[in-house]
């Protein structure tokens, strides 16, 4: 029965619907109790899923849906005034009905769970008792239009009384089968100009209210965003090759095959926009249960809930905002008590705005809640190890407050059960910046907390950078570019400075990390020159960083190819896209080359104290041995464990039982190669060998490095990673650092030289 | 034969359409009065009017007055889609020119019993 599958699909979708509008109806109607236009749109809609449930047989849906009817029925002709028990309830029913609905779903029978107490509590609140049932429960004059009645009008425009409108209701109800204007202006009660007058003003209201509009599948709206996607890339081709052409006629041809593109590519990204009303719209009711849920007084004020974006960016922003309200009613707004000592109204207010601006959506979540407390996050930082006391001294609170983005990273002191540990801030930041989007963070102690977002209409087509280096080209999205410094051509590689192996510009009297990209790639050219280099500044995770490229194109618009499945693993990469001229561009991922550079800290991954080991229990200021592995990893660890650091000529290095070894103070020292055993990028090896000394159960073993960098004091905390003989990653000097856990390293690298062909160290 | 389905819920017309193309019939449809007041002048005609009780912007009772005000759609039956909470009205309904009504929920063969009744039925 294919039919009446799409039948029930279809009922799905509009019973889901129609319960999301209920909610919120039923939100607002607590505050207007009076709104006669909510009633009659919260009863259409449990009465049409009634129906509906009746025919296409889901008796629970119906049997609670119709409890629920008889309730509304009463309300509507104010024979029950409404009450908070009344709207808690109907609550109840939405969420049962939801989850019926969703049993539909996913079982195909809405049984599954009882629906009796239910159906009870709504017919005892009726003031039904239950052994009379529905059929005594008839109701005489519902059916009557809610809206614009045109009797509401004449009495609105001050020509009729109520009295008369009831009257004349009653003769049309007895059999009258003239229209109310007729029998109105027939006994004479008013004029038929002022009827006139009252139709044209109902038209107008009702004309307003209907559009014409069809569902489609949305797998549909995406085959032909695909399509136009590669139309664009035609275009964009033909375009090109019109350049070398001087055939007018085809020339005109490509004009207008430019426009026209356009103009379709335009229309199909509205077909694909939603209004973000669309989540905001279960808001409120999430605001209403979860302040009850808190003992605090919470409304939600909404403006721009027209604003539309990409169904896929609505999509993706849905759990973030749902995330960022949570956490404004549970941290953010005070209890009602303490904004009454504070000299609040007791009632806080969390603000949504939404507007376009410049090709991007900008949200604003604000609250007049208690703010964010810069000092508590900086003794949190401390506490963690994010940044040393002197850095703490320093940042700036716009630097301090993103620091609530880090995994694990909460300050309240109460952990609730509602939005728990403060886990997820770090999610709804990833979640945005996945769809290439921003979020910043303000925040006033005793005022509030805002958060903006930023973030692109739609994801299939963006505007990019389109940047060259060693001969390849690559678009970078735009929406991470800060600016473009071009380096003076004869001195170029002089303004480029080397503070210990990392290069760095000065902008305006900033250290800018540097990245180059093609080394980054490693498609490094060594003979290549450094005269003509540009500097892309990007920012990715609140950070900026320069990327260094050969030569800046142009800007193009740019759709999104997502890369194979065997290229996902590529950080560096966000997809791939087809330029003008027909040759394929990879496109950068920003945030994923900054952390694969280690340009910007790399701590995302969780921070939850309770896992870390030994090291994180010291948390007391240790000193620590920074050394630089391979080619450009870098490595702490501890300064207690290192015996002394020595240079040792790769002349004086021998080979024994499959083991470097060194005569050293009359003894016979392993040499373990660091970059070997972690099996990273060898370095160009130097002579003489830069060696730590470590005593390992009373026998000494050398490590061999690439560069000791230096010496740091400073509180340590790793996060934990996945690698053996390793204590985890840490913040140290700015850059991520991998902490060695130097006795297992030893004892893993005198292991595997006992059995020569073992792996040392697993992937 | 020719019905025009007024309902304000998608999943109701497509049950409507589905029963009344099986019966063998050409079906049209409008979400809500508003909209049936506005196709009626040129759907071309039509044997029936199948006309829901409840709709946003115009009730089933005001479309009913209003097109049994306008003689040239004498012909047209209407069906009223009821339920029963609704049923008080019904006897008005017929009295404002409504042929016949169909009880929400309804089964294939109501529907047809109904077409029966209405003198409405297709071999």
């Amino acid at each position: 029965m294919g039919e009446l599958d799409e039948i029930i699909k279809e009922f799905l979708v509009e019973s889901n619907e129609g319960l999301d509008q209920v909610d919120c109806d039923l939100v607002a109607l607590e505050k207007q109790p009076d709104d006669k236009e909510l009633i009659a749109r919260i009863f259409r809609a449990v009465h049409t899923l009634k129906g509906t449930s009746g025919i296409l047989g889901f008796p629970l849906l119906e049997s609670v849906t119709h409890a629920g009817e008889s309730l509304l029925s009463r309300i509507r002709d104010g024979r029950l005034p409404m009450t908070p028990a009344i709207a808690s309830a109907l609550l109840s029913l939405i969420d049962f009905s939801r989850r019926a609905i969703q049993r539909v779903e996913s079982n195909g029978s809405d049984s599954g769970e009882d629906g009796s107490s239910l159906v009870e509590q709504l017919r005892s609140l009726t003031g039904v008792s239950p052994s009379i049932g529905a059929s005594a429960d008839v109701d005489l004059y519902s059916g009557q239009p809610e809206t614009h009645r045109l009797g509401e009008i004449l009495v609105e425009d001050g020509h009729l009384s109520q009295q008369a409108v009831h009257e004349a209701l009653a003769q049309q109800q007895s059999g009258d089968s003239r229209k109310i204007g007729e029998i109105l202006v027939g006994t004479g009660t008013v004029v038929p100009k002022a009827v006139v007058q009252a139709l044209g003003t109902q038209a107008d209201v009702r004309s307003a209210s209907s559009a014409s509009t069809i569902r489609v599948d949305v797998a549909m709206l995406d085959r032909v965003m695909n399509l136009v996607g590669e139309l664009v890339l035609a275009r964009n081709r033909t375009v090109q090759f019109a350049a070398t052409s001087a055939d007018a006629g085809f020339l005109s041809t490509v004009q207008s095959l430019n426009l026209i593109t356009a103009e379709l590519q335009e229309g199909v990204m509205k077909m694909r926009m939603l209004a973000i009303g669309n989540v905001w719209n279960k808001l409120p009711r999430l605001v209403r249960d979860m302040a009850q849920a808190c003992g605090k007084q919470v409304r939600i004020e909404v403006d721009g809930s027209e604003t539309e974006l990409d169904k896929t960016i609505i999509e993706a922003i849905k759990d973030p905002l749902t995330h960022i309200v949570r956490n404004a009613i549970d941290h953010g707004i005070e209890s009602p008590e303490e904004r009454r000592n504070a000299g609040k109204p007791v009632e806080g207010v969390i603000s949504l705005r939404a507007f376009h601006e410049g090709g991007y959506v900008n949200l604003n979540i604000s609250d007049d809640g208690g703010g964010i407390d810069v000092e508590r996050v900086k003794a949190k930082a401390l506490a963690r190890g994010l940044m040393s006391s002197e850095q703490l001294a320093r940042a700036s609170e716009r630097e301090i407050l993103p620091l609530v983005f880090v995994p694990g990273f909460s300050t309240a002191e109460k952990v609730t059960n509602i939005s728990g540990r403060g886990v997820g801030m770090d999610v709804v930041k990833t979640n945005i910046e996945k769809i290439g989007g921003t979020v910043d963070i303000h925040s006033k102690v005793g005022q509030g907390t805002s958060l903006q977002i930023k973030i692109p209409l739609t994801l299939a087509i963006v505007p990019a950078l389109v940047v060259t280096s060693h001969g390849e080209r690559f678009a970078i999205p735009q929406v991470s570019l800060v600016e473009l410094v071009r380096l003076d051509a004869t001195s170029g590689s002089k303004q480029i400075e080397n503070v210990r192996g990392a290069e760095v510009y000065r902008l305006r009297g900033n250290l800018l990390p540097l990245v180059r990209l093609d080394r980054q790639l490693g498609v490094e050219d060594r003979s290549a020159t450094d005269d003509n280099l540009q500097i892309v500044v990007l920012q990715a995770d609140g950070r900026q960083f320069g990327l260094l490229v050969d030569e800046i194109n142009d800007t193009e618009e740019i759709v999104v190819k997502p890369l194979g499945k065997h290229l996902k693993n590529g950080a560096c990469f966000a997809g791939a896209t087809t330029m003008g001229d027909g040759r394929v561009a990879l496109i950068l991922d920003v945030r994923g080359l900054a952390q694969e550079a280690h340009v910007v800290s790399e701590n995302q991954r969780a921070m939850h104290g309770e896992s870390l080991s030994a090291v994180a229990n010291k948390e007391d200021r240790q000193q620590w041995l920074l050394f630089k592995a391979g080619a450009n990893a870098r490595m702490a660890m501890p300064l207690s464990s290192v015996q002394r650091l020595e240079e040792i000529r790769k002349s004086d290095v021998e080979r024994s039982d499959n083991q470097d070894v060194v005569q050293y103070r009359g003894q016979i020292m392993p040499l373990v190669n660091v970059a070997e055993s972690f099996r990273l990028e060898q370095a160009t090896s130097s002579d003489p060998l830069e060696v730590i000394v470590h005593a390992h159960r009373g026998q000494s073993v050398g490590f061999v490095v690439s560069e000791v960098l230096d010496v740091v004091d400073q509180t340590v905390v790793p996060e934990l990673s996945g690698g053996r003989a390793m204590l985890g990653t840490a913040v140290i000097q700015q850059r991520v650092t991998d902490i060695v856990d130097i006795d297992q390293l030893a004892e893993m690298a005198l292991k595997a030289a006992a059995q020569p062909s073992a792996a040392l160290i697993g992937a | 034969m020719r019905v025009l389905i007024v309902d304000d819920s998608s999943t109701m017309r497509s049950l409507l359409r589905m029963h009344m193309k099986r019966a063998g019939f050409e079906v049209v449809e409008a979400k809500d009065g508003v909209e049936a007041l506005s196709i009626l002048p040129q759907a071309g005609a039509l044997d029936l009017m199948l006309l829901d009780w409840n709709m946003p912007n115009m009730s089933g009772l005001e479309v009913l007055t209003s097109v049994r005000a306008q003689q040239e759609y004498d012909s047209m039956r209407i069906m009223m889609v009821t339920t029963e909470i609704e049923i008080g009205g019904v006897s008005a309904a017929l009295k404002l020119g409504a042929n016949e009504y169909l009880m929400k929920p309804f089964s294939a063969d109501a529907v047809l019993s109904k077409l029966e009744i209405l003198g409405l039925k297709v071999a």
